[in-house]
């Protein structure tokens, strides 16, 4: 069942109100510094499939029959399976990717999986937070403030004990985001 | 005694009717302090406890969003001056994510998921704990290397820390006075025994001064004989047997997680 793009990413909403995101916008605001100009929140599932993957199509049935992934009853779901395909972010939000380190694999997600296709593939969760701005603020800036907890004044959604995050832009949300950051070459003296 | 201690509730706290219990049973005078009540006002009490259940639906994370609470600031102003704050399971993460545990008011360390094999998510049993030398005030009462056997029910209980080292230092320190256990009392560091894959055995951790605990199993839970899981063996298993089959009160006789109440009072006492 091959045959489509090496990756695919899929993005989950709740349908209705998300009462979570209500609750972290609620406490950023009146409790952080980084959290006064913070407009909006909102709070979307991402999962990334890497591997044997078939057309998108058939990838969108495959996840919307399985309970591996999301529940159609009460969520939706975005796939895309380019850098340019369409993803549920507007261009103003800042993103900020969380996972719990050395657990972004869904096991679970890929033995259904191969079950079904026959085909290996490799499935990481993550949590991405949407996070808009008044105008005028540095919404990077304050993004990252609010991305990792500090202390009870500063941070609050990942904890770097356990938890990595990574940054993004609605306006291009990163493609292939769970892969380490390449380093590049140093360069050899002359 | 007249000392008044505050089982602070906050929204989806659901331990505080056996919390209250268990520092009544210990001779202290328990209110409930809810979440809805002015801040200002937790400041009048002498002993704190922070009950389990899943404070604010464990939004965000578990503990995360508690710990930006207002009562927090008045919390930690109260610890800061000497007085003893527990935080059981819950209200451990709690403690955690507030940075009162281990001190100094920045986040040191994470309750981590659970790390166990072949199976994730909530994970709920009777383990060992082992008493270690502490300055701890609510396991003053107990020698060092005491096993208590006592229950606990988490998915998020693992002690870690992104600083490699920063737990063993800690147990160094005397900041870990109750460490998960095998029944022959070395430290656990394989599951079941250690239930979560906690970093160098904790179960419970402690600042500085010691009265402040963050404790992940549910001593509240472990009041009475009675209680005790059939599973558990030992002098406390013998314990449990002879009190069930004695058909009186016998199976209300003192239970292991009393201890840590008694070691309240005995704190309060003295202070």
């Amino acid at each position: 069942m091959s045959g489509g793009s090496p990756r695919l990413q899929a993005f989950v909403e709740l349908r209705a109100e998300d009462a979570e995101a209500e609750s972290a916008l609620e406490v950023a605001r009146t409790r952080l510094e980084a959290g006064k100009r913070l407009r909006a929140l909102r709070r979307v599932r991402l999962f990334e499939l890497t591997g044997s993957l078939p057309a998108r199509g058939q990838a969108e049935e495959l996840m919307h029959r399985s309970t591996r992934f999301y529940n159609p009853a009460k969520e939706r779901c975005t796939v895309r399976d380019a850098a340019s395909g369409a993803a549920p972010f507007r261009p103003e939000e800042a993103l900020v990717l969380v996972v719990d380190r050395g657990a972004e694999r869904r096991p679970a997600a890929e033995r259904w999986w191969k079950h079904e296709t026959g085909e290996k593939v490799e499935v990481r969760e993550g949590q991405v937070w949407a996070l808009t701005f008044e105008p005028g603020a540095d919404a990077t800036a304050e993004a990252a403030s609010l991305a990792s907890v500090a202390d009870r004044a500063h941070g609050l959604l990942s904890n770097p004990h356990f938890q990595d995050w990574r940054p993004g832009s609605g306006a291009s949300p990163p493609w292939a985001w769970f892969e380490p950051a390449k380093r590049t070459p140093a360069r050899r003296r002359a | 005694m007249s000392v008044r201690v505050a089982v602070v509730q906050l929204p989806g706290v659901n331990c505080e009717a056996e919390t209250v219990q268990a520092l009544e049973c210990a001779g202290l005078r328990a209110e409930l302090f809810r979440w809805t009540q002015p801040a200002r006002d937790l400041s009048a009490f002498d002993a704190y406890v922070l009950p389990g259940g899943f404070s604010y639906q464990d939004r965000v994370r578990a503990g995360a969003l508690a710990a930006k609470d207002p009562l927090l600031d008045v919390l930690a102003e109260r610890a800061e001056a000497g007085a003893p704050v527990l935080g059981i399971c819950n209200g451990a993460q709690v403690l955690v994510e507030a940075g009162l545990v281990p001190g100094g008011g920045q986040v040191e360390l994470a309750l981590a998921r659970n790390r166990m094999p072949a199976r994730v998510g909530y994970y709920t049993r009777w383990v060992w704990c082992r008493v270690e030398e502490s300055p701890c005030v609510f396991t003053r009462l107990l020698e060092p290397g005491t096993l208590l056997p006592l229950p606990v029910a988490h998915g998020e209980g693992r002690f870690t820390s992104a600083k490699r080292g920063r737990l063993a230092a800690l147990v160094e320190a005397g900041q870990a006075p109750l460490r998960y256990a095998t029944p022959a009392g070395a430290p656990a560091e394989e599951f079941p025994d250690n239930p979560n894959g906690a970093e160098a055995a904790v179960a419970g951790l402690c600042n500085a001064r010691g009265n402040v605990l963050a404790l992940m199993p549910h001593p509240e839970r472990a009041l009475t004989l009675g209680q005790l899981s059939r599973g558990i063996g030992s002098e406390w298993g013998r314990r449990r047997d002879a009190a069930l089959a004695a058909a009186d009160a016998s199976a209300f006789g003192e239970g292991p997680g009393l201890a840590l109440f008694h070691g309240l009072v005995r704190h309060l006492e003295v202070a």
